[in-house]
């Protein structure tokens, strides 16, 4: 860990006080901001690594914060929300939220949610075009996904719903974008073809080892394809 | 119309809907026949027998057998409705459960004697009542029934038979009916089983049944039944044509208007008409012209009410109208309604016009066009005697007061002859007949003019004081003069019969008016009732009037005027049926008529809404229609005032709910936010220790230790703040009555918040010698931490001084802060629940809880809270809390 830089946009005291002991323990720098104002003006100036970032400050919404941010940087954001906001949570992602953890959270968890970030942010500028996984190979070069060795039979909808899942590996994909990609924006509400197409592909890929599972739901907001932890 | 429908042929929607509505009430078979013996009981039972084998749900409601072996056998296995027993006068009585049935509902239910009279105080007169609302209630229906108790014939069944029917069934039963059974014997047959005993007669009335059974009386009866059945065959055939769309000469349009008024022979045209009308197979309106001179009395208003229900309860229409010449009226209906014939009784005029071959029956023979005339000439004597008291009564002031003003013009005309030689005297009479006209009214005026006629002719024209006339041209002014009069007086009274009226009319707008502007301007629903009751207690000169509102599943007496305390059982139960039925129950209704009061639904489109009840002044008067209109203008803007109040409360209560939804959201975010981030802080210092702790310098792992216990620290004292509030709000909140020192508390408050919040700076100080407070020690010391938490998260961080005084029989604790202060529009505010007020920093406030939850302690204790603000030097706040002193104290025990 080389002393990348995060910001933590929080305005409790509390929050701040593990997380900068975790952070600079992982190798981190920490800056910190209370408010949506000095978050903006913390990215701006101090361009850092990655931000993470409650949804509720006092000034502005974290929403807003985000939507400003994203004007003028394609930093890496991390949301830090309450599970049942889930609408909120969606339009966080779809305004271009890498991902999100729910509070109350771990901190193993969001130090792997950020790494994951970090990585997709460091290959970004390069279009992904192979992902394996415990012995999954999507090879979007040969248009090919193989399992063990043995190359699995998609349909073009199965192998594009995985390819838009495996490019974005480690990181929750909204149904709307998933669905945008795959089946063209006239159907970004339909979550019911959603559920079918996943539910036939994970019969083709996954191994039956539900404890880790290649496509992971995120229950109301989209999927995951899990890389390796 | 005919042609269109023949020529596509569709099934007549008329026809159609009316089968779609017979569909949803029971069907009702009646057996009929032509005398008691016939065997419809027999009949009946029989078939219900095979009915049961095919399983069919049948039950028989009641039967009498009159201990007939063969009919008791017909009943056995049968299912049998036990009867209800009434006591009467010490006498007990059965008659038939109406209840029990409706409880019990069967497919189809067996109830004899459809005629008969039910017990006083039953809830309907009669039983073919009962049968209707069993058919309402979806339940077949099986009865029987003697063609000489049907309505329409029981004037012939009189005259044939001698025998005066009392119980009597209105012939829409039996035209309603879905099937009518004839069961028929030959008299002689019917006769020879009378003599066999085969019949059953009551002891007391063998007598004159006895005279009854004649072979020529039944042999009448049966030739009545026969044709009854039959007619009733035709009608079934061409309903059938019509439903099926089947081609045919079978539309007859017969449609009859029966003329009727409120003399005695209206009863008896009414009859003739109805008969008529089913040997035409045809519809018919009973009509009434009331005319707009004049004043309708209550004697003739009560019989017009008698002989509309009877024409009803004959299955005819009934309709007022409105006119003073009243063929015109007639005739411009009929026209309207396309009438085809008018009924008309032949007395039906008065004297007076008679003489003048105006009676009603010649102007409408004489004006009709394409409308056939019956003249019935009426057996019933004319009631003349009591007519001309009632005229004379009315108008006796008008008649005497004619001879008197034309005395009057005779001795002014005789002074000022004798003063100065007046060419045309006539004159003086003639303002004798105006004055009449306009203060007594059109007949007043016609008796004057004659009077003035003679006067003038006797005292001023030769030969004097005499009434013979020399001159021919005198004569002839003389008639001239006669002729003026009577016009001149006619007119003018006229005029002011009908200005009378126009005033009487614009009274009762007026007062209508004053109604509805009083209801309009009432808000509240008792406002509304009150007003309405007061109103309608006033304008139809009822004893009393109440109204009642439905109110879980009773009806609530909500206003009465004068006013009444409770309604016996027979009154609850008519108001029910007012209301659930949607029509009139009680007084002069087919619905429990005994109860004294009659109850009419307030309808408006949402419903049934409430029930008024009348109680008249005297119970056999009737309710003129004058009373009736203003009866329904009442109902009406009273049903839609009652609904408009109710909307307003349901729309308050929507927004009080509304209300209650904010306060429930806000608590939500404040619990999500209030419990979350606590959690949040401890499970992220929690997950860092467990990761890092050995990599870490101990001091970072310390003040994560430190973190952790603070907030749990805070969860705790959330969850308190909670837990208080549910027990404030519950009303569980007991504080204990103990006696303690202030300073204790106070000492012990502060050292509590000094471990939470090392930082503030807390100063107190109190007054020497205070005395003991008696409350709930750790309640109070509650409220004081509470109350330095809030200085500590508003104070800005600085000062809090903490003061204990003497204050007039209270303990006066304040707690003051250095902060930014409140406004004073929050002063109040503040203590809500949920209300929060901004932090210094900006960030979030707390949960709102705290200080609501200090006044909920303190006013358990019998104390006062309140702030002020600015404290001291225009910053700060001021929490005082004043506590009574123990002696101060009302001495109540605890619970």
């Amino acid at each position: 860990m080389t002393g990348l830089r995060i910001l933590v946009v929080d305005d409790e005291p509390q929050i701040h006080r593990f997380l900068t002991a975790a952070l600079e323990a992982s190798g981190y720098v920490v800056l910190r901001a209370e408010t949506g104002a000095a978050a903006l003006h913390q990215i701006a100036n101090a361009a850092p690594d990655l931000v993470v970032l409650d949804l509720g400050l006092p000034d502005m919404d974290g929403k807003e914060v985000l939507a400003k941010a994203r004007n003028f940087t394609k930093v890496p954001v991390i949301i830090l929300s309450a599970r049942e906001r889930e609408a909120e949570k969606i339009a966080a992602l779809d305004l271009g939220a890498d991902d999100y953890v729910e509070k109350p959270f771990a901190v193993g968890e969001l130090l792997a949610r950020m790494r994951a970030a970090l990585r997709h942010k460091n290959s970004g500028e390069l279009e992904k075009t192979r992902v394996e996984s415990r012995g999954l190979v999507v090879d979007m070069d040969k248009r090919l996904v193989t399992k063990d060795g043995t190359s699995l039979k998609l349909t073009p909808r199965e192998y594009d719903l995985l390819c838009v899942l495996a490019k974005n590996a480690g990181r929750v994909v909204t149904h709307s974008h998933i669905l945008t990609a795959v089946w063209g924006p006239a159907h970004k509400e339909d979550t019911q073809y959603l559920r079918v197409f996943i539910g036939q592909l994970r019969a083709k890929i996954e191994s039956g080892n539900s404890d880790k599972p290649f496509i992971q739901t995120e229950t109301g907001i989209g999927y995951r394809f899990m890389l390796d932890a | 119309m005919a042609i269109d429908r023949n020529q596509d042929r569709r099934p007549d929607p008329d026809a159609l809907l009316a089968l779609s509505a017979q569909e949803n009430r029971g069907h009702l078979w009646v057996f009929l026949g032509a005398a008691p013996g016939v065997g419809k009981t027999y009949a009946m039972l029989q078939r219900a027998r095979a009915s049961k084998l095919d399983g069919v749900d049948v039950v028989i409601g009641l039967v009498e057998t009159h201990g007939r072996a063969e009919t008791q056998a017909l009943i056995d296995g049968l299912e049998i409705l036990p009867r209800k027993t009434i006591v009467l006068e010490g006498r007990s009585v059965e008659e038939f459960d109406l209840d029990g049935a409706l409880k019990r509902k069967p497919k189809l239910i067996i109830v004899d004697e459809l005629a008969h009279t039910n017990a006083p105080e039953s809830r309907h007169p009669k039983r073919w009542q009962d049968v209707e609302e069993l058919l309402d209630a979806k339940i077949d229906v099986w009865t029987a029934l003697n063609i000489q108790h049907l309505e329409s014939l029981a004037d012939v069944v009189a005259r044939i038979t001698g025998v005066v029917v009392r119980e009597t069934v209105p012939d829409t039963v039996l035209r309603d009916a879905n099937d009518i059974v004839l069961v028929d014997i030959t008299s002689h047959e019917l006769i020879r089983r009378l003599k066999e005993g085969k019949v059953y007669l009551p002891e007391t009335a063998k007598k004159a049944q006895q005279n009854f059974f004649t072979l020529r009386n039944l042999t009448a009866l049966r030739e009545l039944a026969l044709r009854r059945t039959a007619a009733r065959v035709d009608d079934e055939m061409i309903e059938q044509l019509r439903q099926g769309a089947v081609q045919g000469p079978w539309e007859t349009a017969e449609r009859l208007l029966v003329c009727v008024g409120p003399d005695l022979l209206s009863q008896e045209v009414v009859r003739v008409a109805s008969r008529l009308a089913t040997g035409l197979n045809a519809g018919w309106v009973a009509v009434t012209v009331e005319r707009l001179d004049a004043s309708t009395n209550l004697e003739s208003a009560k019989r017009l009410d008698e002989i509309f229900r009877l024409a009803k309860r004959l299955g005819g229409e009934v309709t007022r109208l409105m006119g003073n010449d009243v063929p015109a009226e007639l005739l411009k209906y009929a026209q309207q309604e396309n009438i085809t014939q008018i009924v008309v009784g032949r007395s039906f005029a008065g004297f007076w016009k008679r003489l003048q071959g105006r009676s009603l029956s010649d102007a409408l023979v004489r004006r009709a066009e394409q409308i056939g005339i019956h003249v019935i000439p009426g057996t019933a004597s004319p009631d003349k005697p009591r007519k001309l008291r009632l005229r004379l009564g009315g108008l006796a002031t008008g008649l005497i007061a004619a001879p008197l003003s034309v005395a009057g013009a005779v001795i002014a005309g005789q002074s000022l002859n004798f003063w100065l030689k007046l060419p045309n005297v006539s004159m003086i009479f003639l303002i004798a007949v105006l004055f009449c006209a306009v203060r007594f009214g059109l007949r007043s005026a016609i008796l004057a003019s004659f009077l003035s006629f003679l006067a003038y002719d006797f005292f001023f024209i030769e030969p004097l004081y005499r009434f013979t006339i020399d001159e021919p041209h005198e004569f002839f002014a003389l008639l001239i003069f006669l002729g003026v009069a009577i016009l001149v007086g006619w007119q003018t009274g006229a005029a002011r019969d009908q200005s009378q009226f126009a005033r009487e009319n614009a009274r009762n707008t007026l007062s209508i008016f004053e109604l509805s502007r009083k209801l309009s301007g009432a808000v509240e629903l008792s406002e509304i009732l009150d007003a309405a009751t007061v109103y309608a207690q006033k304008t139809l000169m009822a004893r009393c009037v109440i109204m009642l509102l439905p109110q879980d599943d009773h009806l609530e007496l909500a206003a009465a005027w004068p006013p009444v305390d409770a309604l016996d059982a027979g009154e609850i139960s008519a108001s029910r049926w007012a209301f659930e039925k949607g029509e009139a129950a009680g007084w002069k209704t087919g619905t429990l008529p005994s109860v004294r009061f009659q109850f009419r639904p307030l309808v408006t489109t949402r419903g049934v809404v409430g029930v008024c009840g009348l109680q008249p002044a005297d119970e056999s008067q009737a309710i003129l229609p004058s009373q009736e209109r203003a009866l329904a203008l009442i109902l009406e803007q009273t049903a839609i005032a009652v609904d408009r109040a109710i909307l307003v409360k349901h729309s308050v209560h929507a927004v009080a709910l509304e209300e209650n939804e904010k306060l429930r959201t806000v608590l939500l975010a404040s619990l999500s936010h209030d419990l979350r981030t606590p959690l949040a802080s401890i499970t992220g210092a929690v997950t860092t220790l467990q990761q890092f702790g050995e990599s870490m310098p101990p001091a970072q792992s310390r003040d994560l230790l430190n973190s952790i216990e603070e907030e749990a620290g805070r969860l705790s004292r959330f969850i308190a703040n909670l837990l208080d509030m549910s027990r404030i709000e519950a009303g569980a909140l007991r504080p204990k009555k103990d006696f303690f020192e202030i300073g204790e508390i106070v000492f012990s408050a502060t050292e509590r918040t000094r471990k939470v919040f090392p930082s503030l700076e807390i100063s107190t100080s109190l007054a020497p010698q205070l005395p003991l407070v008696r409350g709930d020690a750790h309640l109070l010391g509650q409220v004081l931490f509470n109350l330095l938490d809030n200085a500590q998260k508003y104070g800005g961080g600085g000062k809090v001084s903490i003061h204990a005084r003497l204050v007039a029989h209270h303990v006066r604790l304040s707690v003051t802060d250095e902060g930014a202060g409140l406004k004073p529009a929050d002063l109040e505010r503040v203590f809500e629940k949920f209300y929060q007020g901004g932090r210094p920093d900006g960030r979030k406030a707390g949960t709102g809880l705290g200080l609501s939850i200090c006044r909920g302690l303190v006013e358990a204790m019998g104390g006062k809270i309140w702030a002020e603000s600015p404290a001291a030097r225009r910053r700060g706040t001021r929490i005082i809390i004043e506590l009574p002193l123990a002696n101060a104290l009302p001495v109540k025990e605890a619970p």
